[in-house]
């Protein structure tokens, strides 16, 4: 058996000097923050809905092409406001492969989430398996955009339609993307976008919520708390779930940068591509559903018989390197706590779910990395597969 | 100009009956201090060098560390908010099984919100009014056996009876949450506030005297309930994705406003002595004035200066809201303390139907007057001017009104 020595995970130095992280993390340049943050204390208005939050969410409105954006402190905060305003109850259908938060929002509100599997190539909530989850507690559907990829609305809102349920999505991954003409925020009731550091878009925190439901709009402002942005309407409760001026001036530059930002993606998921499509065992999620994608997640499913390491392995080699390789989502919203209750109803219904939380990993793409990143995150993958019969047995000897 | 507007001699100068505004510019309740520029970005280049933007970054442990020991408490944990610090803090504290929460009704007008986010029934009691704040007597009466939690709220001048209520809540076996988010600077007889009953919560938002743009913390000696706390405003993750308990959500606060709170903080006794000097000139200018009354800070301890609240007495000639309608026209953005008191709110969520006497009359009596950093001692001067002018013409004032039915909005 051929031999190398040539690991962190062996002794080696890593070959990178400082961890390398999966998120996004673009950021304006100092002199940019400094000029921003400038005007914010010369105004004097740091939040309650100022004018840079106004600016954002015309700007948003306009880019997006929706009639209503209004932007929040968080994304997790804003699907709780979402499906407090759309008055859901009962029970809401949504994806286990997703961010925990899609699920915890409901938890929030009082309602009972319901796990759908997803489909096998594209991960996104497979329609096909909705009607079996259905009973008379059922009011909504949170659909979810994952990875720059978009879950087919369309059909979800057909479906939705007949079934007279109400849709929203999450879309905390899927700014900027498009289904052939339409940008996503046009889809369903509502949808809601993250602008965490780790997203193609970054507020350091932040979110946004879009609708073209008038009404709907209307409340989502009263649901935050606006302070003169119209006039408040009736709601259950309010809550505080505004967007500072501070997270709006970077908001403001983020959104001046995505087109760059978004290319610098492309590029390097292109490059991650090109190399990693030589190597067994490891593939590459690409955009599904899309016309055009944020390219903001490289996700890849391990085939540990195929590549020779399992996902896990794969990920302790990478992070010996200072590649904060990430299980991506783990372990399965419905294996999560607070869920567990209803596990047992999920045995053998969400098999590709399973499948995915045990050999999906994230690969870092974004401001902190540059194409000679790639280059040597490709090799120390390629690297892994050559040698993982030595590695195997180095974990062997490891787990005893 | 400005000169000239604030001096009214009759009444069609007030701008409510078609004279100009005093202020040009609003004159607020809210605080809105600025820190030294360059002492925030001094605090923003240590997280803009290592990318840190949130997550339990540099800036909000070291706000955190700064914070404990301010308040001599043992733990902070902060929040994007001082709303869901509270939500977070009363799923944390309320006793298992039970529903209710003590809270007065002459409070913050989210307070019944942020109990129902927390899927809390608020149980509201009344408050003794001359403190205006709740007290173990008007507590105890609302203790019954479905009992979770008791929100001690602090009123915004001065603290409520920390060691009455914290009694009391050891005696009956219920956990105590202060809600101090008026009272960072305030101590009692008994010490500085932030380490009292269970846990107490204080808010970071620009209005406030700790200006964080937005932002709360929550102070306990309780590590449990501290790891918890912050556990919950972070998904529940314990390392990058392992969630280890129920309830959790995103509440985190972001490091540019730790950078902001740490700026402020700095500066934070400059602040003070520059409220305890507009507090003087209140207090001078509206000593000459009848039918209005100062609430008073109680300068024994450590306190704010801050929010500037008065009563109307008897002799007033106008009613509160009349009063606020003409401030407000002014460009002078003084507001009822508070109205409508919760308990006369619409819920639909459910919440104990009460019919609470002394804080009906209380509501209809106080005014929050301009403070805060867009307030100086000419314009407070301007401010009792007019005061002592509404006074003087009350009657006309107030029949003016009633002909032009101007709307109390």
């Amino acid at each position: 058996m051929t031999k190398n020595n040539d690991f962190a995970l062996l002794g080696r130095a890593a070959a990178f000097a400082k961890p390398l992280p999966v998120g996004q993390l673009y950021f304006p340049s100092w002199d940019r923050y400094e000029a921003a943050m400038r005007g914010v204390f010369e105004r004097r208005y740091y939040t309650n809905q100022g004018p840079l939050v106004q600016q954002l969410e015309e700007r948003l409105q306009g880019y997006l092409g929706v009639k209503h954006a209004i932007c929040v402190t968080n994304a997790t905060i804003g699907l709780m406001m979402a499906a407090e305003a759309l008055e859901l109850s009962g029970k809401v259908l949504l994806p286990s492969f997703t961010f925990i938060a899609s699920a915890q929002s409901l938890s929030w509100t009082g309602i009972e989430p319901v796990f759908c599997d997803v489909d096998p190539l594209t991960h996104q909530i497979d329609i096909d398996k909705l009607d079996a989850l259905i009973d008379e507690h059922v009011t909504g559907i949170m659909g979810v955009n994952l990875w720059g990829s978009a879950c087919d609305p369309v059909a979800l809102e057909k479906y939705a339609q007949t079934r007279g349920l109400k849709l929203y999505f999450d879309s905390a991954h899927a700014f900027g993307c498009v289904v052939d003409k339409t940008k996503i925020a046009n889809f369903g009731s509502i949808e809601v976008f993250s602008f965490h550091a780790t997203k193609v878009l970054s507020a350091t925190e932040g979110g946004c919520l879009c609708t073209n439901d008038e009404m709907l709009a209307a409340r989502l402002r009263n649901i935050r708390s606006s302070y003169g942005a119209g006039k408040p309407v009736p709601v259950v409760k309010t809550s505080n779930g505004r967007m500072s001026e501070a997270q709006a001036a970077v908001a403001l530059m983020s959104l001046d940068d995505f087109p760059q930002n978004q290319q610098k993606n492309e590029t390097l998921f292109r490059l991650y591509e090109e190399r990693l499509k030589h190597i067994p065992g490891i593939k590459l999620v690409k955009p599904a559903g899309v016309t055009f994608s944020n390219y903001q997640y490289v996700v890849c499913e391990i085939d540990k018989n195929i590549f020779g390491l399992s996902r896990d392995s794969l990920i302790t080699v990478l992070k010996a390197e200072n590649v904060n390789a990430r299980r991506y989502f783990y372990p399965g919203t419905h294996r999560s706590i607070g869920y567990l209750n209803s596990l047992p109803d999920y045995n053998d219904y969400l098999p590709v779910t399973e499948h995915l939380c045990a050999t999906c990993l994230q690969l870092p793409v974004g401001a902190m990395v540059d194409s000679n990143d790639v280059d040597v995150i490709c090799e120390i993958i390629e690297k892994s597969y050559r040698y993982s019969q030595q590695l195997k047995s180095f974990f062997a000897g490891h787990d005893k | 100009m400005s000169e000239k507007n604030a001096r009214k001699k009759q009444i069609s100068d007030l701008t409510c009956f078609g004279g100009s505004q005093i202020f040009t510019e609003p004159k607020s309740t809210s605080n809105l201090v600025q820190p030294d520029f360059d002492s925030f970005l001094h605090y923003s280049k240590q997280f803009f060098d290592q990318h840190r933007y949130t997550n339990n970054g540099p800036l909000v442990k070291l706000l955190e560390k700064r914070l404990a020991e301010f308040h001599n408490a043992k733990f902070c944990i902060t929040f994007c908010s001082g709303f869901w610090g509270l939500v977070l803090a009363m799923t944390s504290l309320a006793l298992k099984g039970k529903v209710e929460i003590i809270m007065p009704s002459l409070t913050y007008r989210r307070m019944a919100d942020v109990a129902a986010w927390a899927g809390l029934k608020p149980r509201f009691c009344e408050v003794e009014p001359n403190s205006l704040s709740m007290t173990a007597e008007t507590v105890e009466p609302c203790i019954n056996n479905e009992t979770a939690l008791i929100l001690a709220v602090h009123p915004i001048v001065n603290c409520c009876d920390i060691e009455g209520i914290v009694s009391l809540g050891v005696e009956h076996s219920i956990p105590v949450l202060f809600d101090s988010v008026e009272s960072v600077y305030e101590s009692s007889s008994i010490g500085k506030v932030g380490k009292f009953g269970n846990a107490e919560c204080f808010s970071m938002h620009a209005s406030k005297l700790l200006n964080g743009f937005e932002g709360g913390y929550v102070t306990t000696n309780n590590e449990e309930l501290a790891h918890r706390l912050a556990l919950l405003r972070g998904f529940s993750f314990e390392g990058q994705d392992n969630c280890v308990i129920p309830g959790g959500l995103n509440a985190k606060l972001n490091e540019i406003h730790a950078a902001m709170a740490l700026a402020n903080l700095d500066e934070i006794d400059l602040q003070i002595a520059n409220n305890r000097k507009r507090y003087r000139w209140y207090q001078a200018g509206l000593s000459g004035i009848s039918g209005i009354r100062l609430l008073e800070f109680d300068e024994s301890c450590s306190t704010s200066y801050k929010n500037i609240v008065v009563e109307f007495l008897d002799d007033w000639p106008l009613k509160r809201d009349e009063t606020v309608l003409v401030l407000n026209a002014e460009n002078i953005l003084a507001r009822a303390y508070y109205y409508p008191p919760l308990h006369h709110k619409n819920m639909s969520y459910p919440h104990i139907p009460v019919s609470l006497k002394t804080t009906d009359f209380l509501s209809c009596r106080f005014m929050l007057l301009p403070c805060g950093d867009f307030v100086s001692c000419g314009d407070i001067d301007k401010i009792i001017q007019l005061l002592g002018f509404i006074y003087s013409h009350g009657f006309e004032i107030a029949n003016c009104i009633a002909e032009t039915a101007v709307k109390i909005s």
